[in-house]
């Protein structure tokens, strides 16, 4: 599904993103990947959606080669992927259904597909009551339940999130994560880059650790600290 | 893409006009204006030419017939000038009989002993020919001169003059395409700066596109449309304001060579070229909104 090999990511500025990485997750996985700022979670991501190619080595994402990728291809990899950020990144002048709907007029859906799967989709998330609402009058966890249903709406084989729960509150947060995990049980693979303990101890999935850049541990049902 | 995709980008470009209500104004007054002073240029430099064009209708073709020319000789040169004119090659012509020529001469030689012997039987006819089209000149002449009737020495056209106001009129039509090329490069220089602020204030928001999987024509597009539509918009405003002004100035210009009596240059009435100068700014305000929208799109793109 998900796989780096010998990857490295140097930026121009020298600074080492990431480190002859090699890993993968296969379909249907939750994984956390945790480590202090600078640990290259963020580079980890943004390899996986092409926001960053590798220096060196190469990333396979749902059967696109990542290294060199046609510009034309691009859009097509970030449709098989849904992503989460930690700014959420709604656009503000579309209502919460609209925000939704904008990721199926992107791969030209038809009207009537469009008009069936964004309640389905906001239902989901638990937010149909709100689906007029501009994101200016959402709250934080509202509006991440958003970019979840944008995030969902197209079925995509992969989820990402950069720090979901960075902007919320604990109690949000874990609302957030059980909703990862509940579209995880149905059977999209979800990538979480966190660095709160609390819940990745709760949730005790596989957990991808990187320090500077390279693989320090790799456990399934870990902790934030794995001693081993 | 789709139909229905563009026709939805389509709207919601047009949307987007009024949404950004306060860029939208700023790039309309830009593309107003610079149409407004294209299209003032080009009315002076239009002047200029059907000015000179007027002048050189006023060029006449003149040459007399020789003094012992025969009666058919005569009817022959008159039928040959009445058909070029019945085939529109002559726009109009005056004959000068022997007795005109002979009352005329006297007229201008104030000394009646100069006159002296000298009866109307001594002058020759002559034809004053305008050419509906006074590049026709030389063909004309050449056909003149197989008239057996004419003297050939007296057949004379003002050739001088009229090349030099044709080679000023070339100049000036070139003037016309250069300013229109600089003008329009300015004006997409102008447009596509305020646009620029536009999609920098929307950058947020191509960036998140980008991410959630549109390709750059599925942003491109509605920043096309809004371009076009301010485009238009301009267009027609600036074609408002310019036949106003124009009328204004031609009104007054107009009185000012009739006050100090040089009627014979007069301004053309706008109407003449309302439809064409709305074309020229069509077109140019259009493409400058587009232009600039594309120019402005493109470096947010690279996400």
């Amino acid at each position: 599904m998900i796989r780096f090999v010998d990857t490295t990511k140097v930026y121009s500025n020298g600074v080492v993103g990431i480190k002859n990485l090699t890993l993968r997750i296969e379909k249907g996985e939750f994984v956390f990947v945790i480590g202090a700022s600078g640990s290259g979670k963020s580079t980890f991501l943004k390899l996986i959606m092409h926001e960053e190619t590798p220096t060196e080595g190469e990333v396979y994402v749902n059967g696109y080669s990542v290294h060199n990728m046609p510009k034309s291809e691009v859009p097509y990899l970030r449709r098989s992927l849904g992503v989460v950020f930690q700014d959420f990144r709604l656009l503000p002048n579309k209502t919460a259904y609209d925000n939704v709907a904008f990721a199926m007029q992107i791969v030209e859906a038809l009207p009537r597909e469009i008009r069936r799967q964004v309640p389905l989709a906001l239902g989901l998330v638990g937010l149909s009551k709100k689906a007029r609402a501009y994101p200016g009058q959402l709250s934080g966890g509202e509006q991440q339940r958003i970019v979840l249903a944008r995030a969902l709406v197209n079925n995509p084989a992969v989820l990402i999130a950069d720090e979901p729960t960075g902007n919320l509150d604990p109690k949000t947060s874990l609302e957030i994560m059980e909703l990862l995990d509940e579209i995880n049980q149905r059977g999209t693979t979800v990538i979480v880059a966190t660095h709160e303990k609390s819940i990745v101890d709760t949730m005790k999935k596989r957990v991808i650790t990187l320090d500077r850049g390279e693989l320090v541990s790799d456990v399934q049902k870990g902790l934030y600290t794995n001693e081993n | 893409m789709k139909i229905r995709t563009l026709r939805l980008l389509a709207k919601e470009g047009t949307a987007n006009v009024y949404k950004n209500k306060l860029m939208s104004f700023a790039s309309l007054i830009t593309i107003m204006t610079t149409l407004f002073v294209l299209g003032l240029v080009l009315l002076v430099i239009v002047n200029v030419i059907s000015n000179l064009e007027a002048k050189k209708q006023d060029l006449q073709v003149k040459f007399y017939l020789r003094v012992d020319a025969s009666r058919l000789e005569q009817e022959e040169v008159a039928m040959f000038i009445e058909n070029s004119r019945a085939s529109g090659v002559v726009s109009e012509y005056q004959y000068e009989s022997r007795e005109q020529a002979y009352e005329n001469a006297k007229k201008d030689l104030k000394h009646e002993s100069l006159m002296e012997g000298l009866t109307p039987d001594n002058f020759a006819e002559g034809y004053f020919v305008s050419l509906t089209d006074p590049n026709d000149s030389d063909q004309f002449i050449a056909k003149l001169k197989l008239l057996s009737g004419i003297d050939n020495q007296w057949i004379t056209y003002p050739k001088d003059e009229l090349e030099r106001i044709t080679g000023v009129v070339r100049v000036f039509n070139y003037a016309a395409i250069f300013v229109l090329a600089v003008l329009m490069i300015i004006s997409v220089l102008l447009i596509s700066n305020t646009i620029r602020l536009t999609v920098f204030a929307r950058r947020k928001e191509i960036e998140i596109m980008k991410y959630v999987g549109a390709n750059d024509w599925f942003i491109r597009f509605p920043f096309i449309i809004e371009g076009m539509i301010i485009g238009l918009l301009g267009a027609l405003l600036s074609h408002l304001l310019t036949s106003q002004t124009y009328g204004w100035i031609k009104d007054g210009l107009n009185n000012l060579f009739n006050s100090i009596r040089i009627s014979d240059l007069q301004l053309i009435e706008f109407d003449q070229f309302a439809i064409r100068i709305l074309v020229v700014y069509i077109i140019f305000g259009t493409t400058i909104g587009i232009i600039g929208s594309l120019m402005s799109v493109k470096k947010h793109l690279n996400v």
